[in-house]
C-alpha cells in the first residue's frame, strides 16, 4: 500500500511541484491550500505525513495551528514544516510544537524526498525489533541508524531528522572535526553557519536535559565541531593537530 | 578663537535686567513727588507768612514806637539790641558776648559829637556794642585811651575825669542822661543828670556794670533795665586827659545832649513776639522786620524747622532693635548704612549764621518790603540743610511797615523723601532679588529641558544613524513639551522605517524564498522529465542562478539571524586566548595557500560573552584578510592591556578608500573592484563582525598601513 502524503501549502506552484515529485516517488499525494481544508481532509482520515507550510494564506500561523490540532489526533504522524521563514523563533516553535522536522524551502526535492523516505522508514524501523547491525554504540551513545533514533544512558532523545543526521556525522567519526559544510551535507540541509550553531546547541541542550554533566559535543572554533568520547581528551587533539602543522 | 556661547539663560537674564529700570523710574518718580512737596511746602508757608502778617495788619501801635517811621538808619547810630541767648557776666572782659567781632561798631574822630575837639591825631576812639538779654539792655565799650583818668576821691564833679554818657528816651518819652564815671576799676558808678530834684547828680544804681582798665584804656560792660530805655538812644565817651583841663575829646554815637539828636534803638518788640509766639508752632522759625530789615520779633529755631512734613513721622522711627524681623534688622544693619552712601541724611545740626538779625537780607525780604509776598530757597552757609523762606509784607495804612518771614528747612520733606526711598529701594531690592531668582530658576529650567531634550536627541541616534534609544516625550503643555513630543514622534517615525529597513532584508529573503523555491523545484521536476541535451545546458544555467540567488539569500538573512540570535545569547564565561588560538589553527588547515604569522599566547584571558560568536567574527575578518591579501600573508597580534586586550588582523594589499574607514562596517557596504568571481557579496561579513563585537562591548575599527600597504582590522574587547 503506498503511503499517503498530504502537503498544505498555499502556493499551488511550489504545492503541485512537489506533489509532482512525490507523486512520481509512488505515494499517494493530496493537496491542501489552506487550513479548512485540510482540517476537513484530516477529520476524515489521516494521512501517513503532512508537509506543512506555516503561513497560510491570511494565517500567519496556520501551519502551526494545524501542527497542534493534528498532534492532538495523533502523536506518532510525522510532520515536517517546509516553509520560507528560516529564523530560529520559528524553527524552535515549530519543533517545539511537535514537528519532526523543520526544513526551509532551500531545501531541493532529492533531499526532500530522501528526507520522506527517511521519516518512512524510520516509522516502520519503530514497528519491528531492533536489528543489532544497524545500532552504532558510543559508550553511553546509541545510536540506531535503522530507526533513526538516539539515546543517552539509555534514554531515548526526541531528536528531529536533521538533528539526528548532525548526531550521526560527529559520532560516526569521534574524535575528529567536522565542519559546518559536512555537517550540512551529511544532514542534507542548506542553511548558514549559525544555523549549524543553533541547531548543534539544541542537540547539547537535548543531551543535557538527560545529563548535566554531558560534554561531548565540542566546538573546535574555526573549524567546525567534534564528538569527543570521555577517554579522548580535547586539548590534546588540538596540540597534536597543531604538532601535525608545524 | 573661541566664541563665547551666549545661552538661553544668559539671554534670559540680559532680557531681565530691564527690571533695573524700575528702580530708575521709582526713584525719578520719588524725586517728582518731592518736587511737589516743596511746592506744597513754599505755599504752605508763604500762607502761614500771610497769616502772621494779616494778624499784623493796620496794627500801627505796633510799630509807632520801633522806629520804623524813620527814612532811613545810620549804622553806629540807629542800634539794633540783638537778642542774646545767653547771659552776659558784667566783667568788663567781651568773651562772653557772641560773635562780638562781628557785632562791634568802631567810633572815631568822624564821630566827634563836639566838631570844636574833633582833633584826626588823637587816638581816642572806642568800639561799642548793643545786647538784649532778659530784661536788660547790654552795652559793651571798648575804649582806647592813653591815659585813663579816673574821678578822684572825693571830687564832686563827675565829668572832670573819663566817662561815658549816655540818653535814653524811655518808653513814656521822658528823655534821661546819665553819666559814669569810675573812682577806680570795678562797679560802676552811674549818676543820672536830668530831672534831678537837687543840684547834684543823683546816683542810678540801675544801671549796672563794670569799669576794666585795659593796656589801651579800659572797658566798661554795663546793663539798662528794658523799662529804662525806650527806642531812643545815644551815648557818647568822654575822654579827659587831665582832671583840670576838661574835656579833650567826645565822641559818640549822637549827640547825647537833647532828645532830638538822639540816634535809635530797635529792641525785639515784646508785643510782637506775643503775636509771633502764637504762629511758633508751626514749625517754623518766624521772624517779622520792620523796614529797615531790622528783626521785630522772632520765634522758632531753624534746626527744628522742618515745616508741615516734619510731624508726618513714620511709625517705625521708634522700633528698636530688639523685636526686629529678620528683614527688618537686614534693612537696619546693611540696606539703610548702604541707601546713605548716596542719600543725604537731612542734618540734625546745621549753621545758619547768614542772617544779621540787624539786617536780614536776601531778595525776597528785599521784594517783600516793596509789597509782593516773594519766596526764596537758599542752602544754610555750611551748605547742609535747604531753607525755604517766605516774606510777606505788613502794611498800615497802605504802607508797607514791614514784612513777616518765615522760613522751614526742607528735612521735614527730606526725611519723607528718604524714608520714602528706603521703602522704594527695599522693596526693589526684594523684587529684583526675588525675580532674579525666579529668572534664572526659570531661565536653568528651560535650558535644562532643552538639554535635556538635546542629550535625548543625540542619544537617540548613534554616529552611524542608527536608532539606539527613544525619546521619552514630555507631558509638559508648553512649546519645549511640543518640540520634545515632536522629537519623540519624529525618532519614533524614524525608529519605524530604521525598523523596517533593517527588516528589509530579512522580509526580502523571506519573500523571495517563495519564489525561488518555485523556479527551483520547477527546475528539478524539470531535469527529472527527459529533456533534449541542448534544453540540459538552459536548467544548468537557471540552476547556477538559483544557487546564486538562494546564496545571496542565506547571507542576507545570516545578518538578521546573528542579531536576533544574539539578543537571546546567553553570556558564559570562556578563555579568549583559546577560542582564538583554535580558531587559527582551523584557518590554517581552511586557508592551506595563507601563512598565518600568529605566536599564539598559552595565557588564559578570561571572557564573558559567546565563544561561538567571537569564533564568527574572527571568521568573517580573516575571510576578508585571505581575500585582499596579495602576498598571502596575514599577521595576527594581540595586545594586551589593563582594561581591553586589542587583536589585530591584517593583511597586505589593497587599501580602504579613506571614506570608507567608518562604513565598512556597515550593512550591504562592499569596497570590491567588481565582483569577477561566482560568489556574490553583499558585504554582510564586516557588518556581522561589527554586530558580534558591538554584543561583546568591543569596538572594530579598520586602517590602512603602509610600508608594505595593507589593511589592519582591529578589534577591541574590555577584559572583564
Amino acid at each position: 500500500m503506498s503511503k499517503r502524503i498530504a502537503i498544505v501549502e498555499d502556493e499551488a506552484a511550489i504545492r503541485e511541484n512537489y506533489a509532482d515529485v512525490l507523486r512520481a516517488q509512488g505515494y499517494q499525494v493530496q493537496t491542501f491550500a489552506n487550513r479548512e481544508s485540510a482540517t476537513q481532509a484530516f477529520t476524515l482520515q489521516l494521512p501517513h505525513l503532512v508537509i506543512l507550510d506555516i503561513g497560510l494564506e491570511q494565517e500567519y500561523d496556520g501551519g502551526f495551528t494545524l501542527c497542534q490540532w493534528l498532534r492532538t489526533l495523533s502523536s506518532t504522524l510525522p510532520i515536517i514544516f517546509l516553509t520560507a521563514r528560516d529564523n530560529d523563533v520559528d524553527t524552535v516553535s515549530g519543533l517545539r510544537i511537535g514537528a519532526d522536522d523543520y526544513l526551509t524551502k532551500d531545501i531541493s526535492l532529492p533531499h526532500l524526498t530522501a528526507r520522506i523516505a527517511a521519516l518512512f522508514r524510520r516509522e516502520d524501523a519503530l514497528k519491528q525489533p531492533s536489528a543489532k547491525e544497524h545500532i552504532l554504540n558510543l559508550e553511553q551513545l546509541e545510536i540506531d541508524v535503522q530507526r533513526m533514533t538516539v539515546s543517552w544512558l539509555s534514554v531515548p532523545l526526541d531528536i528531529t531528522i536533521t538533528e539526528f543526521w548532525m548526531v550521526h556525522a560527529l559520532a560516526k567519526n569521534p574524535g575528529f572535526v567536522k565542519s559546518r559544510q559536512q555537517l550540512m551535507n551529511e544532514s542534507k540541509i542548506f542553511v548558514d553557519d549559525s544555523t549549524i550553531t543553533s541547531h548543534i546547541k539544541r542537540i547539547r541542550k537535548k543531551f543535557i536535559k538527560i545529563d548535566q554533566t554531558f560534554d561531548c559535543i565540542e566546538t573546535v572554533y574555526g573549524m567546525g565541531y567534534r564528538w569527543n568520547t570521555a577517554n579522548s581528551n580535547a586539548t590534546n587533539h588540538i596540540t597534536s593537530s597543531v604538532t601535525d602543522q608545524e | 578663537m573661541m566664541r563665547i556661547r551666549f545661552g538661553l539663560r544668559a539671554k534670559l537674564l540680559l532680557l531681565a535686567s530691564v527690571l533695573f529700570t524700575i528702580p530708575w523710574f521709582g526713584y525719578q518718580y520719588v524725586w517728582e513727588m518731592e518736587k511737589y512737596l516743596r511746592y506744597g511746602q513754599e505755599q504752605t508757608i508763604l500762607g502761614t507768612a500771610r497769616a502772621l502778617a494779616t494778624a499784623l495788619h493796620e496794627r500801627p501801635n505796633l510799630f509807632n514806637n520801633q522806629a520804623s517811621f524813620l527814612p532811613s538808619v545810620e549804622q553806629g547810630k540807629d542800634f539794633y539790641g540783638y537778642e542774646l541767648k545767653q547771659a552776659i557776666q558784667l566783667d568788663g572782659l567781651p568773651n562772653d558776648w557772641p560773635n562780638y567781632e562781628n557785632r562791634i561798631h568802631l567810633y572815631n574822630q568822624q564821630n566827634s559829637i563836639n566838631p570844636l575837639l574833633a582833633n584826626i591825631n588823637s587816638e581816642h576812639m572806642f568800639t561799642a556794642t548793643i545786647a538784649k538779654y532778659g530784661k536788660y539792655l547790654y552795652l559793651f565799650i571798648s575804649v582806647v585811651d592813653n591815659k585813663v583818668v579816673f574821678r578822684p576821691t572825693n571830687a564832686q564833679s563827675i565829668v572832670n575825669n573819663d566817662h561815658l554818657e549816655i540818653a535814653l528816651v524811655d518808653n513814656s518819652g521822658v528823655f534821661n542822661r546819665y553819666i559814669i564815671a569810675n573812682k577806680q576799676s570795678g562797679w560802676l558808678d552811674s549818676y543820672r543828670i536830668t530831672h534831678l530834684s537837687g543840684p547834684f547828680p543823683e546816683v542810678a544804681n540801675f544801671i549796672q556794670g563794670h569799669w576794666l582798665t585795659t593796656p589801651q584804656g579800659y572797658n566798661i560792660e554795663l546793663r539798662i533795665p528794658l523799662t529804662h530805655v525806650g527806642d531812643q538812644i545815644a551815648f557818647a565817651v568822654h575822654d579827659v586827659d587831665s582832671t583840670t583841663e576838661g574835656i579833650s575829646s567826645s565822641i559818640g554815637s549822637a549827640d547825647p545832649s537833647q532828645k532830638e539828636t538822639l540816634g535809635t534803638i530797635v529792641v525785639p518788640s515784646p508785643e510782637i513776639e506775643r503775636i509771633v509766639k502764637g504762629m511758633s508752632h508751626t514749625n517754623s522759625r518766624i521772624w517779622v522786620v520792620d523796614q529797615h530789615k531790622r528783626v521785630l520779633a522772632s520765634a522758632g529755631d531753624l534746626t527744628k524747622a522742618g515745616g508741615v512734613w516734619q510731624r508726618t513721622r513714620l511709625p517705625d522711627d521708634n522700633t528698636n532693635g530688639n523685636n526686629l524681623s529678620p528683614w527688618q534688622q537686614l534693612e537696619q544693619n546693611w540696606l539703610i548704612p548702604l541707601y546713605y552712601k548716596f542719600l543725604t541724611k537731612p542734618p540734625k545740626a546745621f549753621i545758619d549764621n547768614l542772617y544779621d538779625t540787624q539786617n536780614l537780607t536776601g531778595q525776597h525780604i528785599e521784594t517783600a518790603l516793596i509789597g509782593d509776598p516773594s519766596s526764596q530757597w537758599r542752602l544754610t552757609k555750611d551748605q547742609q540743610a535747604v531753607v525755604l523762606s517766605a516774606a510777606y509784607p505788613i502794611f498800615i495804612n497802605q504802607q508797607v511797615h514791614g514784612a513777616v518771614i518765615v522760613e522751614e528747612t526742607t528735612n521735614g520733606i527730606r526725611t519723607l523723601r528718604n524714608k520714602a526711598l528706603e521703602k522704594l529701594f527695599s522693596a526693589i531690592i526684594a523684587i529684583l532679588l526675588i525675580s532674579a531668582v525666579v529668572f534664572l530658576l526659570f531661565a536653568s529650567r528651560i535650558s535644562n529641558r532643552i538639554s535635556k531634550l538635546r542629550n535625548q536627541a543625540e542619544n537617540a541616534i548613534d554616529e552611524n544613524g542608527r536608532i539606539t534609544a527613544s525619546i521619552t516625550a514630555s507631558t509638559a503643555n508648553d512649546e519645549i513639551g511640543d518640540l520634545s513630543r515632536s522629537f519623540a514622534q519624529v525618532v519614533n517615525r524614524l525608529s519605524q522605517y530604521n525598523h523596517y529597513l533593517e527588516g528589509m532584508s530579512s522580509r526580502l529573503s523571506h519573500e523571495l524564498r517563495t519564489p525561488i523555491a518555485v523556479v527551483r523545484t520547477s527546475l528539478e521536476n524539470l531535469s527529472l522529465h527527459d529533456i533534449p541535451q541542448q534544453s540540459q545546458q538552459y536548467i544548468d544555467r537557471a540552476q547556477g542562478g538559483i544557487a546564486r540567488l538562494n546564496a545571496i539569500l542565506t547571507s542576507m538573512s545570516e545578518a538578521t539571524r546573528i542579531e536576533q540570535m544574539l539578543v537571546s545569547c546567553e553570556r558564559v564565561n570562556f578563555d579568549f586566548n583559546r577560542v582564538l588560538n583554535g580558531c587559527i589553527q582551523g584557518y590554517q588547515q581552511v586557508y592551506s595557500t595563507i601563512n598565518f604569522h600568529y605566536k599564539p599566547s598559552d595565557k588564559a584571558l578570561s571572557m564573558n560573552g559567546s565563544p561561538e560568536h567571537i569564533a564568527q567574527l574572527f571568521d568573517k575578518v580573516i575571510a576578508n584578510a585571505a581575500e585582499f591579501s596579495i602576498d598571502q600573508k596575514i599577521f595576527i597580534t594581540t595586545e594586551y592591556h589593563s582594561k581591553e586586550v586589542v587583536v589585530h588582523i591584517s593583511n597586505n594589499g589593497q587599501l580602504l578608500p579613506e571614506q570608507m574607514h567608518e562604513r565598512l562596517f556597515d550593512s550591504m557596504v562592499s569596497v570590491r573592484k567588481g565582483s569577477q568571481d561566482t560568489q556574490p557579496h553583499l558585504g554582510l561579513g564586516l557588518y556581522i563582525a561589527r554586530l558580534i563585537c558591538q554584543f561583546h562591548q568591543g569596538k572594530i575599527t579598520a586602517t590602512n598601513h603602509h610600508n608594505p600597504q595593507g589593511v589592519t582590522i582591529s578589534m577591541s574587547f574590555p577584559r572583564t
